[in-house]
């Protein structure tokens, strides 16, 4: 027992290590979401805290947050230490950037780093990344054509050091924001979150008498690598391929192809063939491709072992630089969501002729569609609020997809009670929406509509994020599309899915959420689920005799 | 007749035991009971040991001053879908919010996750036209023609037996819900019909609604129960009042439940925090976490100045037990304790993947239970650890009544887990304790860190059959310092039951940035809630002159999504007191988060008041009606030495002490077992312990 225990890390201790410390991580994140301006943070998880050792790979992530940010937090720590080589840092220093190359793929997402000491050494850094309320520039839009539209971009930078907060930086930074006071609130939520961390690693640490991480970081990497790999293998040999397209941006529809090959106990993901990067906002830089691409494969293969930087050593993602899943500095990226999230759909096509029983066909919810509305209220004050809002998700191998459940992302819909009292808005409906779900022998997801009226005294301004208005959710394996994306105005016009748009006060805009890809054939469908779906209104009549020939 | 009318007895409808206590300060007797619970109709378990105790102890019905009755009727009948069929009425738009929910996925990773529960199907939930701005201003009129053709259309053709009703912004003004409900009686009196409004007055439709439904759908039920259960006692010749635990710990009328049954949902559970309280009050610790360990599940609870943390939502019928997001929202006020798959039966096991070894959530129940009950159990439990590692004794297991098969648990563990995990059989038998210890003190310190709150500074109370057998290493892990286990450890939750204060908490919305709220309509708020709550503490039987009305508003900064309960310093507060109130939310704030921030706005949401009166001290030396000589002197205690097994230390001879024969005064130090019939304390090396005036085990952690 004891320290001779602690230092073999039986499977015992490590599961006891393992579970303390993503508790840590978990704990850090709590704060941060609480506290957070961001609706974005709040309702669609845009966040993630991961411990790291003192090379900067990840020993413990949070549970919650955007799963597949935290695999591009320990690359951002590794660019910081390039920079800041380790030993320059001291107790109390915090790093921060924006720059999506080295980061999460936009500017709106801050990460932020703080080293963990311990009896005088660097042991490792405590990690947060959170959807900034604001970063100045075009608002969050699709529609700019370089970089620097879309707002301020911060390189690797000392925001605290040695527990003094750096002015200048903090001088710039609001100077280029719209409302200061909340950015600076959710950094410094940041900051909160990695001390937390860091004084909770510490404690740790005492705790087990270990005098660092490096011995238990590699015992539980080695841990993680070995489940995915076990699961990998067990996947036939070969190369699987799908090619996907998305609407894209007007002329230029995007094309993704994505080629798998598995050997033995590794796989390849390259994209090759893909569309070239573009001149609007949908870029996805190669650090968000990777995660949106090794997330799927873990959900998929092995859901429930934990994650760390083992999880993704198994994996090897690649994507022709100037292609939209690589595009090259400073290629416009704020709404890098709209092509990111369609690589689970595209993976799980190629995979579903050898994988048919553990992937599900394409969601609606994916990419997300984004309505902001932003302006003044009567009072003069100003708001900016994102409707949360899903589409459906794809059919799986034995059950009908979820409706209005957002995957791979995962986003919450706030109140509506709440966002009526927040902003001059209101929702004269929010509803599943009927026939939306690709029919199958198990159905899509249902995807939802809702209908918005703007009651203010001056215009406001309205940007959209959307795809799926000529792709919809593809259907797997027999299973039909769901329904595509509609935005229409009360007076019957459409605006532009990816564009900034004026709405005049007492205007209404209908905002309709695709449906998921229905899964095999739906002739094969349960006669009496037909029916119950007919007699809750999930489909109609026309919809029963026409998709599966029930009358 | 009416002077004799002083024994008190405390029922707590289990799954599978109806448990009794009975209390009579003025004959001073204590006892209790237990019963299987009966399903179909459970007032006759209630019946029943209500006369076998009333037997046992001489007394006649009508020396029974009340009855306080906790069930876990309402949370089962959720879990076990076997509520009523419910109808649902929306305003035009919305009658999907229910199924469209909150639209997360509450496990990331699982592509095939079950879906949060819906209690009332799509079919059965029609849209009527009104509606109303955030601002209580109607937009659309209600459609009375149009509640008349719904009404009909659920009740004649889709057959609901309850119905509920949750327009939007009916907690700004329920006139529309009460205006439904009106036209809806009119045609169907004796349709239960559960307004929103009513039921849980707070912003946010998903959860309001979701709480109006689970109302409906337990409420049928609930009447019947308890209308049933006050005729059996009636009959009886029970002269004394019936009252129900309710979820936030305060005792509340009959007739309360019956129209509000949803707020029954944590009956059963809020018990052992209020023993707890009592416990705390009466040995005077101000910070102290409550800790209770059963067969499947550990409840762990913040009990402060002698009261527990309690919080206003809370999440029914999950999917996966303990796994946040997937059960249903409920707008209820509850003692906020965190319970986590950390019992005696909860199961070890080497995943496959990773090849670490996992304890619980899976538990084997009483059936099969664990290995060493010997009744068909195969997998290593927490149980089996304990009594391999010495912790047990084999032969007296409740009280000598089971015996233990020792054997049979080391064969499980040295021929399968042990080998698994390529480590020794004790090392193994260490882990599951090791694992589930660590599990148990990670959930409580993440529990305390969400509230601002160091473990360090609490006091651990430990109880449950399981708890004084894991408190020890849960407060070593913790880092407390002390740890207070009471006489009767086993069975000390019902005496929540009997210590309970009658409370109850009452809530409006109304949104608005502190520097333009209408003062008024505030203090019109809390004057109303005030009103309806010493009209509901009365009918629960307070004393008026002892009712206390505390208001609490909840509060953030403008643009922040989460709120945090903020005092407010009078009934009737105004524009002078906004800086009292800026600095109480900061306050509050910096407790949580650990800074404020000085420049940005605060607005405040809801508005609520928590009405109490005082509870009853009881006077009694634990629960446990043995009659055993006891000694001021340990060593007479002292039922001989037995080899545990202790963490960092290995094997040790431990002196085995017999709780019932430790009188107040009595020392000894750790490493020590301390055994009564339905639990062991276990206190390690260099602990030392002390029994207190109130025969509690006090114990000092190195």
């Amino acid at each position: 027992m004891g320290v001779a225990t602690l230092t073999e890390f039986d499977p015992i201790t490590l599961e006891i290590s393992w579970s303390r410390l993503i508790s840590i991580a978990d704990e850090a994140a709590t704060g941060l979401v609480r506290t957070a301006f961001s609706t974005i943070v709040r309702e669609s998880n845009d966040y993630a805290t991961v411990l790291m050792d003192r090379n900067g790979d990840s020993v413990s992530e949070n549970t919650g947050g955007i799963a597949s940010f935290s695999c591009i937090l320990p690359r951002t720590t590794k660019t910081f230490l390039q920079r800041f080589p380790a030993e320059t840092w001291q107790p109390g220093d915090c790093v921060i950037t924006n720059d999506p190359w080295l980061a999460t793929g936009h500017l709106p997402d801050f990460t932020a780093v703080s080293p963990i000491f311990y009896k005088g050494a660097l042991v490792g850094f405590a990690g947060s990344i959170s959807h900034s309320p604001d970063v100045g520039g075009a608002l969050w839009s699709a529609d700019c054509r370089e970089l620097f539209e879309e707002g301020i971009r911060i390189p690797p930078s000392r925001l605290f050091r040695a527990g003094e907060r750096q002015e200048q930086l903090v001088e710039i930074l609001t100077a280029n924001v719209r409302i200061p006071g909340p950015v600076m609130g959710d950094l410094e939520a940041q900051v909160v979150a990695n001390e937390v961390a860091v004084r909770r690693v510490q404690e740790f640490l005492d705790d087990t008498g270990l005098p660092d991480l490096q011995g238990l970081s590699e015992a539980l990497q080695e841990r993680a690598d070995r489940a995915l790999r076990r699961a990998i293998s067990e996947v036939p040999d070969g190369t699987y391929t799908a090619t996907l397209e998305a609407d894209g941006f007007d002329e230029a529809i995007t094309r993704i192809v994505c080629t798998i090959t598995v050997d033995g106990d590794s796989m390849v993901i390259d994209y090759a063939g893909t569309s070239p990067q573009v001149d609007r906002g949908i870029n996805c830089v190669l650090n968000y491709t990777d995660a949106y691409s090794v997330y799927p494969i873990k959900c998929a293969l092995d859901p429930f072992t934990p994650r760390n930087e083992g999880s993704y050593r198994a994996i090897r993602v690649t994507a022709p630089e100037g292609s939209i899943l690589n595009p090259r500095f400073p290629a416009p990226c704020s709404a890098r969501q709209l092509t990111g999230h369609l690589l689970a759909g595209v993976i799980y096509e190629a995979l579903a002729p050898v994988l048919p029983d553990k992937v599900i066909a394409e969601c609606g919810g994916a990419p997300t569609m984004r309505a902001l509305f932003s302006g003044l209220n009567r009072d003069g004050d100003r708001f900016s609020q994102v409707l949360f809002a899903s589409g459906g998700m794809g059919a799986a191998p034995h059950r009908d997809g979820l409706p209005t459940t957002a995957f791979p992302t995962n986003v919450g819909a706030g109140s509506i009670e709440a966002y009526e009292s927040v902003a001059p808005l209101l929702v004269w409906h929010k509803q599943l929406r009927a026939d939306s779900g690709g029919a199958g022998r198990f159905r899509g997801g249902l995807g939802q509509e809702a209908e918005i009226e703007v009651r203010t005294d001056a215009p406001v301004r309205l940007s959209l994020l959307s795809d799926r208005r000529d792709h919809p959710a593809k259907g797997l394996l027999g299973g039909l599309p769901g329904a595509p994306a509609v935005i229409e105005f009360d007076d019957g016009t459409r605006p532009h899915p990816k564009s900034r748009t004026g709405v005049k006060p007492g205007q209404r805009v209908k905002l309709l959420y695709p449906g998921g890809g229905g899964f095999g054939d739906p002739k094969a469908r349960d006669r009496q689920a037909v029916l119950d779906d007919l007699a809750d209104g999930y489909i109609t009549a026309e919809a029963a005799a026409r998709d599966y020939g029930v009358k | 007749m009416a002077a004799q009318a002083t024994a008190r007895i405390g029922v707590d409808v289990g799954g599978t035991f109806t448990d009794f206590v009975l209390h009579d300060p003025v004959r001073d007797l204590v006892a209790t009971g237990k019963r299987l619970t009966t399903p179909d109709d459970p007032s006759e378990a209630i019946i029943a040991g209500t006369e076998r105790l009333l037997q046992e102890t001489g007394l006649s019905p009508a020396d029974l001053h009340s009855i306080v009755h906790g069930t876990t009727l309402v949370t089962n009948t959720i879990i076990e879908r076997t509520g009523a069929t419910v109808g649902l009425f929306t305003t035009q738009g919305f009658r999907d919010q229910i199924e469209i929910g909150r639209e997360t996925r509450y496990d990331l990773y699982d592509l095939f996750l079950e879906p949060a529960p819906t209690l009332v199907p799509r079919r059965r939930r029609l849209e009527i036209p009104e509606r109303m701005d955030v601002h209580g201003t109607v937009l659309r009129p209600l459609d009375e023609a149009a509640v008349r053709v719904a009404a009909k259309r659920l009740v004649e053709d889709e057959g609901i037996e309850a119905l509920a009703i949750a327009f939007m912004h009916a907690y700004l003004d329920g006139r529309h819900e009460v205006r439904t409900a009106e036209i809806v009686a009119e045609m169907y009196p004796d349709l239960p019909i559960s307004l929103s409004s009513r039921v849980a007055p707070e912003i946010r439709e998903f959860e309001r609604t979701s709480t109006a439904c689970a109302n409906a759908y337990v409420q049928p039920l609930m009447r019947r129960y308890l209308a049933k259960l006050e005729n059996s006692l009636k009959s009886m010749g029970v002269a004394g009042n019936l009252y129900v635990m309710l979820s936030g710990g305060g005792i509340a009328s009959v007739q309360d439940a019956k129209e509000f049954p949803i707020r029954l949902i944590e009956s059963g559970p809020a018990a052992g925090a209020m023993a707890a309280s009592y416990l705390a009050r009466q040995a005077g610790l101000d910070h102290v976490v409550s800790f209770d360990m059963g067969g499947t599940t550990a409840k762990m609870c913040l009990v402060e100045n002698g009261a527990p943390d309690r919080k206003f939502d809370f999440e029914a019928g999950r999917v996966r037990r303990f796994q946040k997001g997937s059960g249903l929202p409920l707008k209820v006020s509850v003692v906020d304790m965190i319970e986590i798959g950390a019992g005696g039966g909860s199961i070890a096991r080497v995943d496959e993947a990773s090849g670490l070894m996992k304890v619980g959530p899976r538990s084997a129940g009483a059936k099969p239970g664990p290995i060493c009950y010997g009744r068909g159990g195969t997998e290593p439990t927490v149980t089996d650890s304990d009594l391999v590692l010495g912790r047990l004794d084999p032969a007296y297991f409740l009280g000598g009544e089971m015996a233990l098969d020792l054997a049979a648990v080391k064969t499980a563990v040295a021929g399968r887990l042990a080998p698994a995990l390529g480590v020794d059989e004790d090392a193994a038998a260490l882990g599951i304790r090791r694992i589930v210890d660590e599990t148990m003190a990670a959930a409580t310190r993440m529990h305390l860190a969400e509230k601002g709150r160091d473990p360090r500074r609490y006091t651990l109370i430990a109880f449950g059959g399981a708890g004084p057998v894991h408190a020890y290493d849960l407060a070593r892990l913790l880092k407390m310092g002390r740890m207070v286990v009471p006489l009767g450890a086993g069975v000390a939750s019902a005496l929540g039951f009997l210590v309970a204060p009658p409370a109850t908490d009452l809530v409006r919305s109304h949104v608005g940035r502190l520097e333009r709220l209408d003062w008024a309509h505030v203090g019109r708020l809390l004057a109303e809630m005030a009103k309806e709550g010493r009209a509901l503490l009365l009918q629960a039987g307070a004393k008026p002159e002892d009712i206390v009305a505390k208001p609490a508003a909840d509060m953030r900064y403008v643009g922040q999504g989460f709120e945090i309960p903020v005092p407010l310093p009078s009934l009737a507060p105004g524009e002078a007191d906004l800086p009292g109130i800026r600095e109480a939310f900061r306050a509050s704030y910096t407790e949580r988060f650990g800074r404020a921030l000085d420049e940005l706005p605060i607005e405040a949401l809801t508005w609520r008041i928590a009405c109490s009166a005082p509870g009853r001290d009881i006077h009694l030396s634990g629960v446990a009606n043995v009659k055993t000589e006891a000694f001021a002197d340990a060593a007479r205690a002292r039922r001989g030495t037995r080899q545990v097994m202790f963490e960092g230390v290995g094997w040790q001879d431990c002196a085995v002490y017999d709780r019932y024969a430790l009188a107040p005064g009595a020392r000894f130090e750790g490493p020590a077992l301390i055994e009564e019939r339905e639990s062991t304390c276990v206190i390690g090396p260099g602990a030392t312990a002390e029994v207190d005036g109130f025969r509690n085990l006090v114990v000092t952690l190195p």
